[in-house]
């Protein structure tokens, strides 16, 4: 047990932590490098600016998220603090990164309760998620597999986490709770950049993506045309 | 009352009309590779894999859209979800085109392309009225309507494009007439001849429809069928552009603003609009002015596009024109005329992203003084029902004034508008023939239709 703790707060860690940054690098300069292609290949390269910062902002903030759905969009939205907050601003986590990247924020870091209670209302807005995607049939039917379980997968580390933290329980469940915590936040780092969590990264140029799509090559039709061998051809 | 009594039909009722379009002949090669190949293509050529790459990594699945979408609110079939419509292509593109895909397929497996599939996609995807309303509530920035663009423009390579639209492109872009109602020059002349006949009988005044004039400041191309159907949008148009001493102008070789290429087709959008350029450069003309038309002006903005050189000319729409020439003074309208009340609809086209929403609403209270919003309205407004085509394909005016069109009836109903200004040439039919299936009070109109009625013409007749 002790060596597979030190294995996945260790050399594992640093390894799911490097293969997340490496691989939400790689996904944003891909899709930042497919939108300036389409610029150039584009000859109309005004896109509507306004409009694109008004959708972006709005969901990043979110300013437009209550417009429909406004106790889902609260949930998401307190689920998105909690996911975000907790993990990187917790005293033992940044204490983790100390260890083992040499770099930390130990001074900024949350005090025990504030965390404690930030966990709880992870979980719950978390387990509050999972009941509205099953119990709607709109969310139920569209939703894939890891539509599902993502947010079981990432209510692991919270729950371990939240029990190693509160809870009185003997060193051994502790260390069995704690190894299943950190090799769980191993497997989270590891799969978002693979997965739809990149849009952790990806949102704030999703508009900008779409705008840049419409503006159209303009050979792009006959070229089309001469690949499918349709040259000349009426319609 | 009467849209409750529709609502409430709709949602007791599981039995919705057949949405099933004609095309010309099915084609009989394997059809799983005819779409790949294609999708290759395309894909190669234009700039469509930026957004799916981006929208099979983003997508969140969390279905806001459905609470927007007019089709949806009618069905409640949760096929009708612009999400799991969207995800039809993106699950192809995600299999066949992504590396991370391709790579999964040859491990586990999982997605195929199958026949089944393809006719999923061909009938789903003009289901959508491409009004892109669900844009503004997708959090992931995915635009269904893009990818209801993107697949229809893959089946219309397929030739499985409904008939009705094909039919009227290919009489645009190869028949005798060049315009999607085949009307000849001979009979747009005619058709000329008689509406300034109609305004000098009315006004007393000579309001021309000038004819191949070179150098004009605007040339002008109005939705076709508008000759046909649509005189008083028409009259008005030219009596606005007389009153305030614009030049103006037709071209007598080209005259056809509908471009069905927005709807299915890049390739289409591109040859009709080079129809469009080669007449701007025949008449030297300086812009371009656009009739009453939501799709025509939005696919006519794809001019820079096309057009050849770096010359090409502004891209007007009338209501930009007429809104300038009310609030500098050269047109008067009396605003004592229109005594009923009176609604404004948006077309998706020109009103998404907040293009021309104020103009119109700007000149409609300058001279409506019961003036109504309908709501939601601007860039929120729901579609008419009939965008994207569908309003031309007869064989689904079931489908689209009692389903497609049911947010709409119920919208206007809310309203107890009696005019119902629309100044678009979709709009106006598909809101047309819902008032009419649906048994709903208030009169379609255009916005220069209303303006007909109450402009003030300098040596017009007392009674005009």
């Amino acid at each position: 047990m002790d060596s597979l703790l030190e294995f996945a707060k260790g050399p594992l860690f640093r390894f799911s932590f490097a293969v997340m940054i490496l691989g939400l690098i790689r996904v944003f300069i891909l899709s930042l490098i497919n939108g300036f292609e389409a610029k150039s290949k584009a000859k109309d390269k005004v896109i509507p600016k306004n409009f694109v910062t008004k959708l972006t902002l709005g969901f990043i903030l979110p300013i437009r998220a209550f417009r429909v759905k406004p106790v889902y969009s609260f949930i998401s939205i307190l689920f998105h603090i909690g996911l975000l907050l907790t993990p990187i601003l917790l005293f033992d986590h940044a204490l983790l990164f100390d260890n083992s990247i040499g770099f930390s924020w130990l001074n900024i870091s949350l005090s025990g309760t504030i965390a404690s209670n930030l966990t709880l209302f992870t979980i719950s807005a978390g387990i509050l998620l999972i009941i509205l995607r099953i119990s709607d049939k709109k969310s139920r039917f569209i939703s894939r597999k890891q539509d599902f379980l993502w947010p079981l997968l990432l209510l692991v580390p919270f729950i371990t986490g939240y029990v190693c933290g509160n809870v009185v329980i003997s060193p051994l469940t502790y260390k069995t709770f704690l190894t299943i915590h950190i090799l769980s936040g191993d497997l989270i780092f590891i799969l978002i950049p693979l997965t739809k969590i990149a849009h952790c990264v990806l949102l704030p140029i999703s508009q900008w993506i779409t705008a840049r799509a419409w503006k159209f090559v303009p050979e792009a039709g006959e070229n089309i045309e001469k690949i499918l061998g349709k040259e000349g051809q009426k319609l | 009352m009467v849209a409750e009594k529709i609502k409430t039909k709709q949602k007791s009722t599981v039995k919705i009309p057949e949405m099933k379009y004609n095309i010309e002949k099915t084609p009989d090669s394997d059809r799983v590779t005819q779409f790949l190949n294609i999708f290759a293509a395309i894909l190669k050529e234009s700039n469509y894999r930026a957004a799916l790459d981006q929208y099979t990594k983003v997508s969140a699945k969390c279905a806001r859209c459905t609470t927007v979408c007019h089709v949806y609110h009618a069905t409640q079939d949760v096929r009708d979800i612009p999400c799991y419509r969207s995800e039809l292509l993106l699950s192809v593109y995600r299999r066949y085109f992504s590396f991370e895909g391709s790579l999964y397929a040859r491990i586990f497996g999982g997605f195929e392309l199958t026949e089944e599939h393809i006719s999923k996609m061909q009938y789903s995807f003009w289901n959508c009225t491409a009004c892109r309303k669900c844009l503004l509530e997708c959090p992931s920035g995915i635009d269904h309507g893009l990818i209801t663009h993107l697949t229809r423009y893959i089946l219309s390579e397929m030739k499985l494009t409904p008939r009705a639209l094909v039919i009227s492109t290919r009489e645009q872009l190869f028949g005798l007439t060049e315009n999607t109602s085949a009307i000849p020059l001979i009979a747009l002349k005619n058709s000329i001849e008689f509406l300034e006949e109609e305004l000098f009988e009315a006004f007393g005044v000579n309001i021309k429809f000038p004819l191949d004039v070179e150098d004009a400041e605007y040339i002008f191309f109005a939705p076709v069928s508008d000759y046909l159907m649509e005189a008083e949008t028409l009259m008005g148009i030219a009596t606005v552009l007389h009153t305030a001493g614009v030049s103006w102008t037709i071209g007598s070789k080209y005259f056809d603003a509908i471009n069905y290429g927005l709807f299915y087709s890049d390739l289409v959008l591109g040859r009709v609009l080079n129809k469009m350029e080669e007449e701007v450069k025949r008449l030297r003309a300086k812009k371009v002015l656009i009739g009453e038309c939501g799709h025509a002006t939005r696919s006519a903005t794809f001019l820079k596009t096309f057009w050849h050189g770096d010359d090409n000319p502004e891209i007007v729409n009338i209501l930009q024109l007429t809104h300038k020439l009310v609030m500098e003074g050269k047109i008067k309208i009396d605003p004592d005329k229109i005594k009923e009340k009176v609604t404004y609809h948006d077309p998706c086209n020109i009103a998404r992203q907040n293009w021309i929403v104020k103009e119109p609403r700007e000149i409609l209270k300058s001279f409506c003084r019961n003036y109504v919003e309908m709501y939601p309205g601007g860039a929120d407004n729901y579609c008419c029902g009939g965008g994207s085509g569908l309003v031309s394909i007869d064989e689904i005016r079931k489908y689209r004034t009692t389903i497609a069109g049911q947010k709409k009836a119920e919208q206007i109903q809310q309203t107890g508008a009696h005019y119902i200004v629309a100044p678009c040439a979709n709009c106006k039919k598909q809101i047309r023939e819902t008032l009419t299936d649906n048994n709903l009070d208030g009169e379609l109109i255009g916005l220069h239709d209303l303006i007909l009625k109450a402009i003030v013409i300098k040596g017009a007749k007392q009674d005009g």
